[in-house]
Formats: C-alpha cells, structure tokens, sequence
C-alpha cells in the first residue's frame, strides 16, 4: 500500500487538496467570487444566495459557511465582505476553527465592486503562490475524513455500488480514518440496523431519534413523500418504497460500528465512523459534509450524476455497467461489474479503496477534471425577509 | 456478507428470508426461471433491477428484502409477479388509509 500523502496543517488536521477559497458572505459578492477565482488557476469560489437573512435557517447558514472556510481542504481563505455583524460572526468562527490564512476583502472599505475585485485578485494570486510552495507529507489514515453518498440510486445500488463501498468505509475505520454516513431521509426504515451497530446504547438511541425528528416534522407538515421518495427515477431504476431505497444506501456505511451522531455541519471530534444528520438532496448534503470538514467523498449513483464540490473531491462509482459506459466523463469507477459477474464485492470494495487512496494523494477526480463545482446552502424554513 | 456472483444468472437471491429476488435481465411474460431449486414463470414483464415474487405474499404481508421489510403487499401477489409500487406500499410516512 503507498503512502499517504496529505497536506499537513498548522491545528493538525490535513488538507487532501490545497485550494485558495474565495468565500462571499453575501450573495450580492457570488459572481464576483467566481470572476476572481475564475482568473487564477488553484483557486476555487463557493458561490451561494444567502443575503444575510435574520431568520430561523440563520444558525445553520453560519455553521455551514464558517465550517466550509475551515475545511482542511483549503490552503487559505479570501473572504468577501459587506462587513455586516453575520459576516463577522461567520469570520470569527471559521478562525476558532482553523489555522490557515483567513483574509478579508470589505465593499464598504474597497468603495466599489471593481477596487475590491483588483485587490482580491492580487491576495487570491499571492496566496496561490504561498500554496504552490507548500508540499504534500506522509499521513496518518486518521486524515482522511470519508463523506458516503449516494444519488439517483437504482434497485441495484444496494447490491453493487453501495455495498462495495461500505467494504471499503469499513477498511478506512479499521485503519483509522473517518467515515461518515449522511442522508437522514435514506436512512428511514433502515435506523434500526445501524443503531444496532452503535458504539453503546446512547449512540443508538440518538440514530434513531435523529429519525423520528426528521419523520415527525414531515408529519407535521402534513407532507406524503410518497411522490418524493422514492423519486420517480428511483422508481423507474425498480424502487418501489422507501424503506426499500433506505436499506440499499445504508450498505454504503459497511459494517462498522458507529461511533457517534452529527448534527448538519458538525465536525467529527475522533477517527470512527458516524452519522451526519443531512437532507436528501445530493448538493445541500454535501455543504453539510464539507462543513463538517469532510475531506473527500464518494458518491454512488445508477442514473449518473456530474455533481462535484468547489472544497471536496468527489469520487463517482455507478452501479450498473450500462450507465457507466453510457456517461464515462463523469463516473470514476463501475461496481456494475458485480452484476454483471465480472467481479465479487469485495474485488469492487477494493477497486474503490484504492481509488479513495489515490485520489487523496492527489489524483484528480471526473467531477474535478469537468470543473464540476456544485453549492447549495441547506434551508429548513422559507424565506420570510427581505 | 459475500453475494453470489451473477454470472449465468437470471435472478439475483439476496437472503434466504426473502420473498423476492432481483432480475439481472429483463424479463418477458411466459418466460421459465430455473435457479436456486426453483422454478418461476414470469407473469409480467420485467425490466433489470427490478423484483420478482419468489412466493405467495398475501395482501397486508410483509415484502421481504436484504432480509428485512421494506413494505406490504397491497393486494395478494403470484410467484412469478412483477412487485413494485402498484402493489407494494412502505409502512412509513405514507398517507394510506387501510
């Protein structure tokens, strides 16, 4: 097995890849932020539409964005600012968090889009070149901090791609990594397995609970997600129901005991493997992982997807060979292959091992050769402001 | 858990409690399965990845996959029977009034 080889940082934490970020704190700076990172080759923009609404999402608006700042992943961080109190707020917190560079370019102070643009591509370039110096180390397992997903899941995800996948998030665990499970609406009808498979009574119990939270509020909103989950690709890919759906993506988290429960965003504090409190919606569960300082993904699919990340890379694994044969620009590896004969489960659960492991030591993923680069923040409540 | 490799085969058996199996292969009505010691005769057509009944599942029963429930047959279901939404419900979140 080679080495791996990471990124090391000042708080002992490990980036897997070395971006400049170039972070707006309001929406109106998004395409300012991308014309910036768009000029200078190693840097990257997280683009959102958050306009410093007061409102009930606001907590987990900040934690998603200060998390994200704080990602391992990132060299140094350009903020982009209107230099409100939430602004502040999300600059203080990503700086408890972190000990990379986090600079700050303000509107009021620059006095217009195009003296704040000139100077944030100055410091964006400048901070590039710092990162370019800097030079990949040999790493502990524990650096890796494994994001599982999965999207527009078909009936063979549970037998292919997902759990080839759990083989390789158990080989990580094992080693010392961190896994993490998210995707609380595809976990329904499967909680009790993996509460079963909790660290002590306590972790169980919070799994489980994680769920009826999420299953009342639905009931609550009176919400028959019948129409929803499974969607009408998953019912098309032989789905019939939910919990059918459920215990399929759980395959994804192997057989590993879990160590604890996160909240959206939340960090992991020790290696083991976890569950993240996230929606199901592919793009607003990875901000989840990438504020909770995941450092690299996986993401199974058997109607294909392009999604990537501006701060993890995503590794794309389809389930069925036709698809990956169909859509090579965008899919990684196949684990149809265990459909097909080809190969055992294990065989593919090693393929993506090692695939995981190549592509922390550097190699570039379909989703990152594409500049595939998709954000959205996570809201649980409409927008009544503003 | 190891999975039987799919080579020369039709159906996928995922666990023994289970009472239906996964096609590799789309189907077509009147064809004859011989695998696992028994034999299916499809009733419906049947694209990949979707199930098959493997026995009789009353309506209200349990329909079993991976060896755990994943739902109820709402109406009684033949060996041989295409099992998806338009006789299968999940017994969470859903709206149904039995």
């Amino acid at each position: 097995m080679a080495p791996l080889m990471a990124f090391a940082r000042a708080d002992n934490r490990w980036g897997l890849r070395n971006h400049v970020l170039v972070l707006p704190l309001h929406s109106a700076l998004s395409s300012t932020a991308r014309e910036i990172a768009d000029a200078i080759p190693g840097a990257v923009a997280l683009g959102h539409d958050w306009s410093g609404e007061d409102d009930n999402d606001l907590e987990r608006v900040i934690s998603t964005l200060s998390g994200c700042a704080a990602n391992p992943n990132n060299h140094s961080v350009v903020f982009l600012t209107l230099e409100t109190p939430f602004e502040k707020e999300i600059v203080f917190r990503a700086s408890s968090m972190s000990a990379q560079s986090l600079l700050e370019v303000s509107l009021p102070q620059m006095g217009s889009i195009a003296a704040l643009t000139v100077s944030a591509k100055e410091i964006t370039a400048n901070l590039v070149v710092q990162a370019s110096l800097e030079h990949r180390v040999e790493a502990p397992w524990s650096a890796i901090l494994l994001g599982l997903e999965c999207g527009g899941s078909d009936a063979l995800s549970g037998i292919t791609a997902n759990p080839a996948l759990g083989i390789a998030s158990d080989r990580l665990v094992g080693l010392g990594a961190t896994s993490v499970l998210g995707e609380t609406t595809e976990i329904l009808g499967a909680e009790h397995l993996l509460a079963a498979r909790a660290i002590d009574p306590e972790v169980g119990k919070r799994i489980v609970a994680t769920v009826a939270r999420y299953e009342s509020s639905i009931n609550y909103e009176g919400i028959d997600l019948r129409g929803a989950q499974p969607s009408r690709g998953n019912i098309e890919g032989g789905l019939s129901t939910l919990e059918e759906k459920s215990l399929g993506a759980a395959k994804k988290a192997g057989n590993a005991p879990f160590t604890g429960v996160l909240e959206f965003a939340e960090i992991p504090q020790i290696p083991g493997l976890y569950f993240m409190d996230t929606p199901g919606h592919d793009i607003e569960q990875l901000a989840g992982f990438a504020a909770g300082h995941i450092n690299i993904v996986v993401f199974t699919s058997g109607r294909g997807t392009p999604t990537g990340s501006p701060i993890m890379p995503v590794i794309k694994v389809s389930t069925n060979t036709p698809m990956f044969e169909s859509l090579t620009d965008l899919i990684d590896l196949d684990a149809g292959t265990i459909a097909e004969g080809l190969e055992t489960l294990e065989e593919t659960g090693a393929r993506i091992f090692d695939e995981i492991c190549e592509v922390a030591n550097g190699k570039l993923t379909r989703a990152e050769r594409g500049g595939h680069q998709e954000f959205a923040l996570s809201r649980m409540y409409g927008t009544v402001l503003g | 858990m190891r999975y039987l490799v799919a080579a020369m085969r039709t159906l996928l058996f995922l666990d023994p409690k289970d009472n239906i199996a996964v096609s590799l292969a789309d189907l077509e009505v009147g064809q004859i399965i011989e695998q696992e010691e028994i034999t299916i005769t499809v009733l419906n057509p049947i694209s990949r990845g979707h199930k098959i009944a493997t026995q009789e599942i009353n309506k209200g029963a349990g329909v079993i996959k991976y060896g755990e429930r994943m739902g109820h047959a709402t109406v009684d279901i033949k060996i041989g029977e295409h099992v998806h939404t338009h006789n299968v419900l999940g017994d969470r979140l859903s709206s149904e009034q039995l």
